[in-house]
């Protein structure tokens, strides 16, 4: 497989340690949620391989081309409108969660409109770029910033202050019923892989998704789900987790380098998340972009030879994600990010027979043509 | 048109130059006519090979087969070459009504260079010359290959200088040659005399900030760049050369990269990429530490660049801005200054503006020590052009960094790696990482 596709699935993963994955997890460990953490592992690795096996079986082509070829058109432009803007808004609650977390910690004193408008600004225009050129950058920053990664979980599993006695009651919680909620927050986990649906573009050439690579992509997945949930527990144990909005920034808070010009691991944690965040906000909005260009054709609306279709989308990006920034708080953003992984985690599930139907239809096709 | 005519329409087009020689010779039974720039043409090899025979042969037909054997010998096509091979420094001879151009150039400006902006400790000292005769021997004599390829172009629509591309027919990117030649096609300015000037000369954007082309005037490094593809442009008259498609890590190597052991030039490399960190990022770490969020580094730390600005009336990015655009000023003025004086301007810019800036407390100590680091990180750039955009760069994430502190600084900076992600030189993407593995290339497409 091409390491861009494990970026695409990485990325997804280590940046949503800050969005509310983390919390939704936290908030039901005494209600089944180590148990919903392996249930979510397996099926996240289903939806994973199936996605996976799907897009590599029609090299080079995104999935909107391939409903062009099989679905009728009442089907398929609503559905890619409600996809385009289910990313959209997990693009924007990654945003609403950064900004949240600047404003908190790093920058108290500069306004949340600004703050938000920076973070738009800064990557609404790279959303507009070529896949490829996309996927490059993605590839720079995460190699900058991977070093980093390393250091920080090395960091989190030799700290002295991680006590592996509460990560053991933790666990004792197995037996429990798994947790819906629970379940589909880790499956939003391995979501990464969806992003196909455009980047799939890139790869056009077939790869070999064997046995492997599928081991590769699990022992990711697992690694990222038990770091996400285990170590703050580690730090905190069961009992004062429950007061943490940030789990994570708490945990990161508790390490310390002593003999560093930095000495508190937040402030590296924190300008590292800044680059996953713009990552993952990238891939999804580039992918809510193409599928909004696609679906209403905005390269062609145009004034003057000004491509007002682009305006209008950067607009409805900026305005629509400031509005969620100033209205939200975080306690609703909690809530409604749990509705929303519930949705994206059914949608998906929904979306593998429409996968199995294309499928047919595609061989079909391809038979009749021979 | 005779041959007669085409000289007399040539020597009309020079009015009264006088200069410009016709001289028919007669002798015996022998007729030539000869026509020359004076300046332009080497005399002796003129009275050896032209006057010389021409009184030694005693035929009129052995004297033309002489002539034709010349290696300096070409033909005569039309009125317009021939008026062209006379500014050139050819001389037109007019033999039993036929007209041929003998190759006489004088040129003085033929000696090699040494090295004066690409210099190293390992390699060559020697760089191009001035000319292009010279330089395309330089190049081949490097180059045994019989795939390089030379063409020639006549741009420039006052000076008409000679433009030569040169590259390997079959290492060559196909679609980078054809865009250049392209684009050279379109060119429609009245004057050129140097290659840099190509630069921007083939690129229509309006705003460009990083370098689409290479500049370099080592022929080591240009061989090195024909073996892997690249297309090069050379002007007649100018001692650098343009090298095409360019990618960012271009900028970041020098040709002794290649000369040391391994462990030394990594180590010079790593060296390098920390050098081009700093120098963009500091100032801004400055910044954003000192007036946005002093908790992110160490108490003690922070405390000594707290005791280090006491008593400075600025905030941190004025104090920053004042020091930075005194060390560009210093940096701008040594270049134009002649050599005698341009160590006065460090001496009275550095040591004495430095010291007497921290007396006066118009910055404190940590800020010179800072923007001394910055300069000294900017010379690491081993491509000139590179490190003109870095400065620039530099400032704006100054800006930034002034206006939304650290966090600001980090999404500018992740957004200058998506501008120049997005760049484009010659259909090849300006930043990514490439990969060597040999037989890869099922692992990537294209979008």
């Amino acid at each position: 497989m091409s390491r861009f596709y494990y970026y695409l699935i990485l990325i997804n993963m280590i940046a949503n340690i800050i969005s509310a994955v983390p919390t939704i997890l936290l908030y039901y460990r005494e209600d089944g949620a180590v148990s919903a953490l392996i249930v979510g592992a397996m099926l996240g690795l289903v939806i994973v391989v199936i996605y996976t096996k799907f897009f590599n079986a029609f090299p080079g082509m995104t999935f909107p081309e391939l409903l062009v070829k099989t679905m009728p058109k009442w089907f398929y432009y609503p559905l890619l409108c409600f996809m385009a803007i289910m990313w959209f808004v997990a693009g924007a609650s990654t945003l609403i969660t950064y900004t949240f977390l600047l404003i908190r910690y790093l920058t108290p004193d500069i306004p949340i409109i600004l703050l938000g408008l920076t973070l738009i600004v800064s990557i609404i225009f790279g959303c507009f770029m070529k896949t490829d050129r996309v996927l490059y950058t993605i590839e720079i920053i995460f190699l900058i910033n991977f070093p980093i990664i390393i250091f920080i979980i090395i960091k989190a599993y030799t700290s002295k202050s991680l006590n592996w006695d509460f990560i053991k009651a933790a666990m004792l919680h197995v037996v429990e019923m798994p947790n819906m909620n629970v379940i589909t927050a880790c499956i939003f986990l391995s979501l990464g892989v969806v992003n196909l649906v455009i980047f799939n573009r890139f790869f056009t050439q077939k790869q070999n998704f064997g046995l492997k690579q599928i081991m590769v992509v699990a022992f990711i997945s697992i690694a990222t789900i038990f770091t996400t949930y285990f170590i703050p527990i580690g730090f905190h144990g069961l009992k004062s987790i429950e007061e943490m909005i940030y789990p994570w920034v708490a945990t990161s808070d508790s390490m310390r380098m002593k003999f560093f010009l930095i000495e508190r691991l937040v402030y590296v944690f924190l300008l590292l998340y800044l680059s996953m965040a713009f990552l993952s906000i990238l891939i999804h909005w580039h992918v809510a972009v193409e599928l909004f260009k696609f679906v209403f054709r905005l390269e062609k609306i145009k004034y003057k030879d000004i491509p007002i279709g682009y305006l209008i989308i950067i607009l409805f990006f900026t305005a629509a994600s400031l509005f969620l920034i100033v209205t939200l708080t975080e306690y609703q953003l909690f809530q409604y990010s749990k509705y929303f992984f519930n949705l994206t985690a059914v949608n998906f599930f929904g979306m593998i027979f429409l996968l199995f139907y294309i499928a047919r239809r595609m061989k079909g096709a391809k038979d009749s043509k021979n | 048109m005779s041959s007669k005519e085409i000289l007399l329409w040539i020597m009309n087009q020079f009015n009264d130059t006088v200069e410009l020689i016709y001289k028919p010779l007669e002798l015996d039974n022998k007729k030539i006519t000869v026509l020359y720039i004076k300046s332009l043409i080497d005399q002796e090899l003129f009275q050896k090979y032209i006057l010389q025979p021409f009184f030694e042969i005693d035929s009129e037909e052995k004297l033309q087969v002489y002539l034709m054997a010349l290696p300096q010998f070409q033909e005569v096509p039309s009125k317009e070459e021939g008026l062209l091979y006379v500014m050139e420094g050819n001389v037109l001879v007019e033999i039993q009504e036929n007209l041929y151009a003998i190759d006489f150039k004088l040129s003085k400006n033929s000696d090699v260079n040494s090295t004066s902006v690409e210099t190293t400790i390992h390699g060559s000292e020697l760089a191009l010359s001035d000319n292009l005769m010279t330089n395309i021997n330089i190049i081949r004599s490097f180059y045994h290959e019989p795939t390089l390829t030379i063409e020639y172009f006549l741009k420039g629509e006052v000076n008409k200088p000679k433009i030569a591309v040169i590259y390997d027919q079959e290492r060559v990117k196909t679609t980078a040659l054809n865009m250049i030649k392209e684009k050279l096609e379109e060119i429609d300015k009245q004057v050129i005399t140097e290659s840099p000037q190509f630069s921007n000369f083939l690129n229509h954007k309006r705003f460009s900030l990083f370098p689409q082309m290479l500049l370099t005037e080592r022929p080591d490094r240009i061989v090195y760049n024909l073996a892997g593809g690249k297309i090069v442009l050379l002007v007649d008259g100018s001692p650098q050369c343009m090298m095409a498609p360019a990618v960012f890590f271009d900028f970041m190597t020098t040709t002794e990269d290649n000369y040391h052991t391994f462990v030394i030039s990594y180590y010079l490399k790593l060296l390098r990429y920390l050098g081009i960190f700093v120098c963009i990022l500091l100032p801004g770490i400055y910044i954003g530490a000192a007036s946005f969020s002093p908790e992110v580094f160490r108490t003690e730390f922070m405390l000594t660049i707290a005791g280090s600005r006491m008593g400075v009336p600025f905030t941190s990015f004025v104090e920053v801005l004042f020091m930075l655009f005194f060390m560009e000023l210093l940096l701008e003025a040594s270049i134009r200054l002649p050599k005698a004086i341009s160590a006065t301007a460090a001496t009275v810019g550095g040591l004495i503006l430095g010291t007497a800036v921290t007396e006066a407390a118009l910055a404190s100590n940590i800020m010179v020590i800072i923007v001394s680091a910055v300069a000294i990180s900017t010379f690491v750039i081993p491509v000139n052009e590179m490190a003109f955009a870095i400065r620039i760069v530099r400032l704006l994430l100054i800006v930034i960094a002034s206006i939304f502190g650290l966090a600001g600084l980090t999404l500018g900076f992740l957004c200058i790696i998506m501008y120049l992600v997005n760049q484009t030189s010659y259909g090849e993407p300006f930043l990514r990482m490439y990969n060597y593995r040999k037989g890869d290339k099922k692992s990537e497409g294209q979008a």
